[in-house]
């Protein structure tokens, strides 16, 4: 099955990119014996899968575009698509409700529906669900988790050009909707859909049968499902827990077939009584925050001074017990347009001293913020901390359960987590002055950087691929020589599994377990 | 001479319930105050880490965040009065609709476990101290300080390790109450959370029993009927049993409150569904209303479990019974 990289959908000098085309070239890719051909034989019908999933709680909520806790996003796609998919390797394709999704000029794209796709309530879905889909994400009232990525779309200029074509105006050149249409948030619902209580018809693969917020939620087998023979199990049930101890027992005593999050000091436990663990190396990331604009950080070297600190390998293993790979202080490692160039940056404890001496900091102490928030965001503020006694800074660590309370975004020094993105998505949501959750107040506002944004915008304007890439690495040099973010290392997300559960493949994607099966359709009991 | 006053009793009753109350009272403006107290902002810890300005603005104002503390604290306990809780911040329901059920689910755990702990930590007391420095006596003592000292979340991962996930795999390792079904129609999930409970309860019961007994065995008056020549049975059942009762009770009352808040730790190993996971996950959801509701109703099973262990130790106490 051919990859879609964002290259290649803009390939052509017209910046007419297509992605149908690739419809045809794998047209079974759809198929299971493709995406699981790995493991587990040819797939068989039946079964309950049971899901044990951590981290959420009674603000559970079912909402097709709007999540909150994890369960909630396990919960999701049960029962909603994209219209472009991520593939296991992160790279985007046109498996999702769309057939195509072109780019007519860099203010404007078609997208073309899947014919024949039916909602779980027997209406086909159309053009018009479209609209309504992204009028919903657009309202910003709504508060939905896909809202910022609208800013550059014209919502109420989107229409319909036949039943199955629906035609997107951009307010502002934005080459990265093919990516956002592919967030698995980004879904279609049909028109006049709201949230749970109300009922839940997605085009997903299996009905929500019954849903109670923080304990449990069945899910039955969508018999009508677009996909031929998918899916597998009868039912899918998915049950909160509140911690990993029970979790690991009850996949351990035969309970749950599957838990997200397996901790990994259990990967050896889990293992040795031949259960499964499935490591995948995503582009998940806890980076270490200093706000450039507040002392001390608002001197680059004493920003440089701390990325020197690092032992990259070393809280890597401490952190992560190795599972992962190490960072280079710049995000969106899958993205075609990641800078591989950029020296990797080592330990270097006499440079750091002698900066922080330079920049009148000899023995700096500073106050670092965390929470248990993301597995490791608390680990890494203590190894950090040990890491810099080497260099004379003393840092504390204050771990806050209240941290993402009112203080967040307004800390000089603080930990934070992230998911993978493709760069540019990513630059939106967390490096512009007017991005959601800006931890760093990147970029700076005169000198070196201060053109990030306006590079940002050219970039998102450009829909040749080697000149915008350029762009890119241009940005990432700045962020690499003067940027916030300490990223020490890319962790990868660990699930637990029962060995009669197939067709699972480590995933590059965001979501935990092979993006849950992909929405439990590629997955079996064996 | 009318040795037991009914009256007498009523009257103490009625006394220790109005007393009650008054602890209660001052107990709610505690909790509202405590909670009030609590650093940061509601809305905030909620939406978590997913929040965006526009999803924050829109959870304060539903939320009523802006009212002053003192119309918050008012609105609160006339609710109370009403039996209305208020609404979860976190789970946007009634706070009665969320607890109900957790609350049963708790509620049938606490009982059963009481009811197997009970009887079974006083005939172990009793029998101990009949059979003092004996065999079994020097076991049961030996073992129960062993109980006693282990936490219960020791107890539970060694249950669980023994019987659930390597020794054997007889009992299921986890105790999830699906939503809408009861705990009893899945007994065999509960088996492993009570035995925990009994566990953690019974040694106490039991030692206690077991000094008061050897106190009241050794009285003049167990001499005395000794001597008259009746059966050691009714000795023991008759004249000893019942005086040795008295502190025990207590004891009984303390535990079963504490477990009343400790079942929070055995409910976290089990995954059970109850008030336990309630309690913790509204710490830390800041979400006021459940914590506040969960704090008076365990204030409340305290206050009514010392009221009944002081009503039955009166009445298997004939000094203070009279006194009345």
């Amino acid at each position: 099955m051919a990859d879609v990289t964002r290259r290649q959908l803009f390939a052509g000098t017209a910046g007419l990119a297509v992605v149908g085309g690739l419809a045809a070239a794998c047209g079974s890719s759809s198929s299971p014996g493709t995406s699981s051909i790995s493991v587990g034989g040819k797939p068989k019908r039946g079964g309950n899968f049971r899901l044990g999933v951590t981290g959420g709680g009674s603000k559970d909520i079912m909402d097709g575009q709007n999540i909150i806790t994890k369960p909630d996003q396990a919960r999701l796609v049960s029962a909603f698509e994209t219209l472009l998919l991520f593939d296991e390797n992160y790279q985007l394709t046109s498996n999702g409700l769309a057939e195509s999704v072109t780019q007519d000029n860099p203010n404007q794209y078609t997208i073309r529906l899947r014919q024949g796709i039916e909602f779980q309530n027997g209406k086909t879905m159309t053009a018009d669900d479209v609209i309504y889909s992204f009028q919903r994400i657009g309202t910003k009232g709504n508060g939905l988790t896909g809202y910022a990525a609208t800013a550059t779309m014209d919502i109420a200029g989107l229409k319909k050009l036949d039943k199955y074509t629906v035609r997107l105006p951009l307010k502002t050149p934005d080459s990265t909707v093919p990516q956002t249409l592919g967030s698995y948030t980004f879904t279609v619902v049909p028109v006049g859909y709201q949230a749970y209580p109300h009922p839940q018809i997605g085009t997903g693969a299996y009905k929500l049968t019954s849903f109670s917020p923080g304990q449990q939620s069945v899910h039955q087998r969508n018999p009508n499902y677009w996909r031929s023979g998918e899916p597998y199990f009868d039912t899918v049930t998915i049950t909160d827990f509140s911690d990993s101890t029970a979790q690991v027992n009850g996949l351990l005593g035969g309970q749950i077939d599957a838990m997200t999050d397996l901790p990994p000091s259990q990967v050896k436990v889990v293992q040795a009584r031949g259960l499964g663990a499935l490591v995948s190396k995503t582009g998940g990331w806890l980076p270490i925050c200093m706000a450039i604009d507040m002392p001390p950080f608002d001197d680059a070297r004493v920003r440089q001074a701390m990325r020197l600190i690092v032992d990259r390998q070393g809280m890597l293993e401490q952190v992560a017990s190795g599972y992962g790979f190490i960072g280079n202080d710049l995000y969106a490692p899958f993205d075609p347009g990641y800078d591989h160039a950029l020296p990797q940056r080592q330990q270097d404890i006499a440079q750091a001293k002698s900066l922080l001496k330079a920049a009148g900091h000899a023995n700096l102490s500073v106050d670092l913020h965390t929470t248990n928030g993301a597995a490791g965001m608390v680990e890494t503020a203590t190894v950090f901390a040990n890491q810099a006694q080497a260099a004379g800074v003393k840092i504390n660590v204050l771990n806050d359960p209240n941290y993402y309370g009112n203080q967040y975004l307004k800390l000089a020094f603080s930990i934070d987590f992230w998911g993978t993105r493709a760069y540019l998505n990513q630059v939106q949501q967390g490096s512009l002055p007017n991005s959601p959750y800006n931890e760093t107040h990147w970029p700076p506002k005169s000198g070196t950087g201060s053109n990030f944004e306006s590079l940002y915008n050219q970039a998102l304007a450009t829909t040749d691929p080697a000149t915008r890439i350029a762009i890119e690495h241009e940005m990432q040099q700045t962020e690499y020589n003067i940027g916030g973010y300490i990223i020490p290392f890319f962790g990868g997300l660990i699930d637990g599994y029962s060995t009669k559960v197939k067709g699972l493949k480590p995933s590059k994607g965001t979501l935990n377990l092979d993006s849950f099966g992909h929405g439990y359709r590629t997955i079996w009991f064996g | 001479m009318n040795r037991f006053r009914p009256s007498g009793v009523w009257v103490f009753i009625l006394r220790r319930l109005l007393l009650g109350i008054v602890v209660l009272i001052l107990v709610s403006f505690l909790v509202f105050l405590a909670t009030q107290a609590l650093p940061g902002d509601p809305a905030r810890a909620i939406l978590g880490r997913s929040a965006t300005p526009a999803s924050l603005a829109a959870l304060r104002r539903q939320l009523h965040l802006d009212q002053p503390v003192i119309s918050q604290y008012w609105t609160w306990v006339t609710g109370l009065l009403h039996g209305n809780l208020g609404r979860s911040l976190a789970a946007q329901e009634p706070v009665t609709t969320l607890l109900s059920p957790r609350l049963v689910n708790s509620a049938v755990l606490v009982a059963i476990a009481a009811v197997l702990s009970i009887p079974l930590s006083i005939a172990i007391g009793a029998w101990a101290a009949f059979k003092r420095e004996k065999v079994f006596d020097t076991v049961s003592s030996n073992l129960l300080l062993v109980l006693a000292a282990l936490p219960e979340f020791v107890v539970a991962v060694v249950l669980v390790i023994f019987f659930a996930t390597t020794v054997f795999h007889v009992l299921p390792a986890i105790s999830t109450v699906a939503p809408g079904s009861r705990p009893w129609n899945n007994w065999t999930a509960l088996v492993l959370p009570i035995l925990t409970l009994v566990i953690a309860v019974a040694p106490y019961v039991a030692r206690i029993m077991r000094a008061s007994m050897i106190e009241v065995l050794e009285s003049d008056y167990v001499e005395m009927a000794r001597l008259k020549g009746l059966p050691e049975r009714t000795v023991l059942l008759r004249h000893a049993l019942p005086n040795a009762l008295g502190p025990v009770f207590q004891v009984i009352a303390l535990n079963l409150a504490y477990l009343a808040g400790g079942i929070i730790v055995v409910e976290f190993v089990f995954n059970y569904t109850g008030i336990g996971s309630a309690i913790q996950e509204a710490v830390i959801n800041h979400d006021l209303p459940v914590i506040q509701a969960l704090a008076m109703l365990i204030a409340a099973v305290y206050v009514v479990l010392n009221l009944l262990a002081d009503v039955a130790t009166i009445l298997v106490t004939p000094r203070l019974r009279t006194r009345l």
